[in-house]
């Protein structure tokens, strides 16, 4: 039962983690690519959205693993 | 808004301010196995920071710069870190507080958001300011 629960807790936190990361990651490149100037201020959104949105997974890992050995 | 090498400067800046606090903690406070947790933790978080930094930069410039070679953001590789430090923290449980070590890999986070908030702040103090006169 711990190993199902971990499982489910690490594959739902990767699962949201991949299509946010994914949807920052792709607007961010798209707006660097047409206004090449934006960088700085874009390259600093991103990065923020992208540990924000980590962190969940990140969590769900050490309880995953606390779930597993503990 | 976002003047990005000031931000990452100062997000670094703090971490070690943190990192110091911790091995002081670690060498001279009664509760060892917290501060080790903690430290554990500081130093897993600051590792992430650092990569999330280094990945976003590289990234952009070779967006850029349209360069053909594009890397990847390194999600596993924080992953694995937090999940080494986390099978450290079980193995060596004598000395890790596991707790502490979760403590301590939200630090860059907390840091992260702190950081935002006051930019933020001064930003809107400035604007009002610029506005007034």
């Amino acid at each position: 039962m711990a190993a199902l629960a971990a499982a489910i807790a690490i594959g739902l936190a990767a699962l949201g983690a991949g299509l946010g990361n994914g949807m920052i990651v792709s607007k961010t490149v798209e707006g660097i690519a047409r206004q090449p100037e934006l960088k700085g201020s874009l390259q600093g959104t991103m990065f923020i959205g992208v540990a924000l949105v980590e962190a969940i997974p990140i969590i769900a890992a050490v309880i995953a693993f606390m779930a597993i050995f503990m | 808004m976002f003047d990005y090498e000031s931000m990452v400067t100062r997000q670094r800046k703090w971490m070690l301010y943190l990192l110091a606090i911790m091995v002081l903690g670690a060498g001279f406070l009664p509760h060892p196995r917290i501060f080790n947790g903690l430290l554990l933790g500081t130093v897993v978080s600051f590792y992430n920071l650092w990569l999330l930094q280094h990945k976003t930069t590289y990234l952009a410039n070779a967006v850029a710069s349209n360069s053909k070679i594009r890397g990847g953001l390194g999600t596993f590789s924080r992953l694995a870190a937090v999940m080494l430090a986390v099978l450290i923290a079980i193995r060596f449980e004598e000395h890790f507080h596991i707790i502490a070590l979760v403590v301590g890999i939200v630090t860059s986070y907390v840091v992260l958001g702190l950081d935002l908030t006051l930019r933020m702040f001064s930003y809107k103090k400035k604007h009002k300011e610029n506005k007034d006169k």
